[in-house]
């Protein structure tokens, strides 16, 4: 089986290690014999390119790259993307890229970037005197039915780490949430909240990169992926997943999940 | 100055003093940010009263790689003139830092003794310095992305550093990379006097641009910029396809240039350095005769002797930097010279606190190599998952990896996987090459 993963502007959304998320989905496959073959979509990717993508990854930006993506991404490419999401096309899109998936995002300076408007969310910068939401990141997963299904894979109620670090806040409208913050910022420092899920795309502010440290949720887009594309039901071979495993203790361990975790529970 | 500024000022100073002389003799390793803390509170103006009393110049250093280096090699240059020099040398280029390292040559009356002074300073503490401190020249050398957490983007940093230039006096002079998109912009834009240098070595060109690139799109209208070929991450010639924006002419002839130690890096230092001592007129053969004998900083390149084996220590702490070292240990390695690599990540306030810049990194070079890689540090496992995902297969026999969360132990199991005539190479973050260079010389840094 193959799948085609769409890395949307890698030239101009990369900031942050994100290609990390791109490395993660290419091997977890290639480890299990999948064949994932990642096309990049930069500026002169077509919209049939665009047509041919089952795995949709996108990163951080800063404000001016972020403008140039979205000069390109209008039109007929945005209308496949927005069909594609709608029709249960599977993504994780980290930090610039949630903001494009919304309304509009206001950056510091200049004119309002208009986003693709498929998540109801707008995101705001609130000017450089703010400070950044810099920092490690912990977050229990809410989004329906993404949780239901990676606990029937892995059991227990899973938790996302991350490092964020975004000048913009992001307010949710008619949309999940990804999950609630145990340990960070989110969102916008006010609710609580982290990230939106909509259809069967993730949108966080997330880093670190996302998926080698929570690979339920990589190996749960190539799932969906490969589901949406061969319409079986799949099931993949677990992996050694020990170096993972003893990165998320260590952290957890340091940002004190456990007991934080424990007493957000409590008080639900 | 007035006299009570003295007398408060040689107060500062001799308490100053004091606490250096205890830092040291306790061992206690932080002998180069404290004193300058404790001396700025008990005098604010301390900073600006200690610069105005450099006797010839005043040389600020910015940018994310070879500030270290390059202020070495402009200080050796100088030196050889017989001029007394104060410089931030251990890398502490916070203000605490500078203060610290001028007050190493301040008397206890407040007299500071420096023809010159060549301060390394951070990339965000910039625009805060030049209040207190008027440099007569500014070396920019270039501008990549690290330690985002703390600084914001790239981007945003070069607007601060227009904004921090623009009022400084016409006659200070700007010393930029040219061959940095960024930084070439900014002198562009500059009433100051600009002088640029950068490579016109075609052969040097590398075969394709690295993933760990930041700026290559125009800094003036936002197109694509077209390169005719890449130095060195997003350094090279370029021009802007749809405006007029391209590569400033050059004022030094980098063909007529010999280096100092090893990689391209190192020839852009040589250059920077170079054109400052020019600029300063210092005569050319005292400066190529200094080139030529220069020897390594602590820390970057540095090489050492433990236990019979050669170690070499590389500064690792942002995906170009630890790009273009796998680079020079793989040609080690192809020369059947090398055989262990040890890499130690830390997250601390020095290093940065987010360590996904590893993911920018191309570690599958050093990976595809084989060998064995030893792997310790605060995120021991961050790099150790970022190691494992640069296998093509998930059991790779050809590559050892050893994880050891204990610094030492993984010192020593690195040395032991040496072979004899072989070099380790040790790739740290900052926080973590002093540690390694603590347990290897058993010296803490003053």
């Amino acid at each position: 089986m193959e799948l085609t993963l769409g890395w949307l502007y890698p030239t101009l959304m990369s900031t942050y290690g994100d290609r990390g998320n791109v490395i993660c989905l290419q091997q977890r496959g290639y480890w299990r014999e999948l064949d994932i073959k990642v096309v990049r979509l930069d500026l002169n990717a077509t919209v049939t390119d665009f047509d041919n993508i089952d795995l949709f990854v996108g990163g951080g930006a800063q404000d001016r790259q972020q403008e140039i993506v979205m000069r390109d991404l209008q039109g007929s490419k945005a209308q496949i993307m927005r069909n594609k999401i709608e029709a249960g096309t599977p993504g994780v899109f980290t930090c610039g890229s949630p903001q494009l998936l919304g309304h509009y995002y206001e950056p510091a300076y200049g004119q309002r970037i208009e986003g693709l408007g498929i998540f109801d969310m707008v995101s705001r910068h609130p000017g450089n005197e703010s400070n950044r939401c810099i920092g490690n990141i912990a977050f229990r997963l809410t989004a329906s039915p993404l949780v239901q299904m990676i606990q029937a894979r892995i059991g227990g109620s899973p938790i996302v780490i991350g490092f964020e670090n975004h000048g913009g806040r992001t307010y949710l409208g008619n949309v999940q949430p990804l999950g609630r913050v145990i340990v960070g910022n989110g969102n916008n420092q006010e609710d609580g909240y982290e990230g939106a899920f909509y259809g069967n795309a993730i949108a966080t502010y997330a880093h670190g990169p996302l998926l080698p440290k929570n690979p339920f949720l990589a190996d749960w887009l190539i799932e969906t992926a490969l589901e949406l594309k061969y319409q079986q039901n799949i099931q993949l071979s677990p992996l050694d997943d020990d170096l993972a495993e003893k990165a998320r203790k260590a952290m957890f361990k340091r940002l004190e999940v456990g007991k934080l975790a424990q007493a957000a529970t409590s008080n639900e | 100055m007035k006299l009570l500024d003295r007398a408060r000022l040689g107060l500062a100073v001799a308490l100053a003093k004091t606490v250096t002389a205890v830092v040291r003799k306790l061992r206690l390793g932080a002998a180069s940010v404290l004193p300058g803390e404790i001396a700025n509170r008990l005098h604010p103006k301390l900073l600006a009263l200690l610069c105005e009393q450099v006797r010839e110049e005043i040389i600020f250093i910015v940018g994310t790689n070879g500030k270290t280096t390059t202020s070495l090699l402009l200080r050796t240059i100088l030196e050889e003139t017989g001029a007394k020099i104060a410089h931030n040398a251990t890398g502490a280029n916070l203000i605490n830092g500078i203060i610290t390292a001028l007050l190493a040559d301040t008397n206890l009356l407040g007299k500071l003794n420096a023809d010159y002074a060549i301060l390394e300073v951070d990339e965000n503490v910039f625009p805060l310095l030049l209040k207190d401190c008027q440099p007569g020249i500014i070396l920019g050398l270039n501008l990549f992305r690290d330690q985002l957490d703390r600084y914001g983007e790239v981007d945003a940093i070069s607007d601060k550093w227009q904004e921090a230039i623009l009022p400084l006096p016409q006659s200070t002079t700007v010393i930029l990379n040219a061959d940095d998109p960024t930084l070439c912009y900014l002198g562009k834009n500059l009433p100051q006097n600009v002088l640029f240098f950068g490579l016109n070595e075609p052969h040097l060109y590398l075969e394709e641009i690295p993933h760990a690139v930041d700026s290559i799109y125009c800094p003036a209208c936002g197109a694509s910029l077209e390169y005719q070929g890449v130095y060195l991450s997003h350094l090279g010639d370029y021009h802007c396809p749809s405006c007029d924006f391209s590569k400033a002419k050059l004022d030094i002839n980098s063909q007529e240039w010999g280096q100092i130690l090893v990689g391209v890096y190192n020839k852009y230092n040589t250059l920077a350095a170079g054109l400052t001592a020019q600029t300063l007129n210092i005569a050319m053969p005292l400066i190529q005769e200094t080139v030529k004998n220069f020897r390594a900083a602590f820390g970057r390149a540095e090489e050492l002797t433990v236990k019979g084996k050669q170690v070499r220590i590389l500064l690792s702490k942002n995906p170009v930097g630890m790009n273009e070292t796998i680079r020079t240990i793989n040609e080690i390695k192809a020369q059947g010279k090398s055989e262990t690599t040890l890499l130690v990540l830390n997250d601390r306030t020095p290093d940065g606190t987010d360590v996904s810049w590893i993911w920018d990194v191309d570690t599958e070079k050093l990976a595809a190599q084989g060998g064995t890689i030893v792997i310790s540090g605060d995120r021991v496992y961050d790099m150790a998952l970022r190691i494992q995902y640069s296998q093509q297969n998930l059991n790779n026999s050809d590559l050892n990896l050893i994880i050891k969360e204990k610094l030492k132990e993984a010192i020593d199991v690195a040395l032991n996987h040496t072979p004899p005539e072989h070099t380790l190479h040790i790739l740290p973050t900052y926080s973590a090459m002093l540690e390694v260079r603590q347990l290897l010389t058993g010296r803490k840094i003053q």
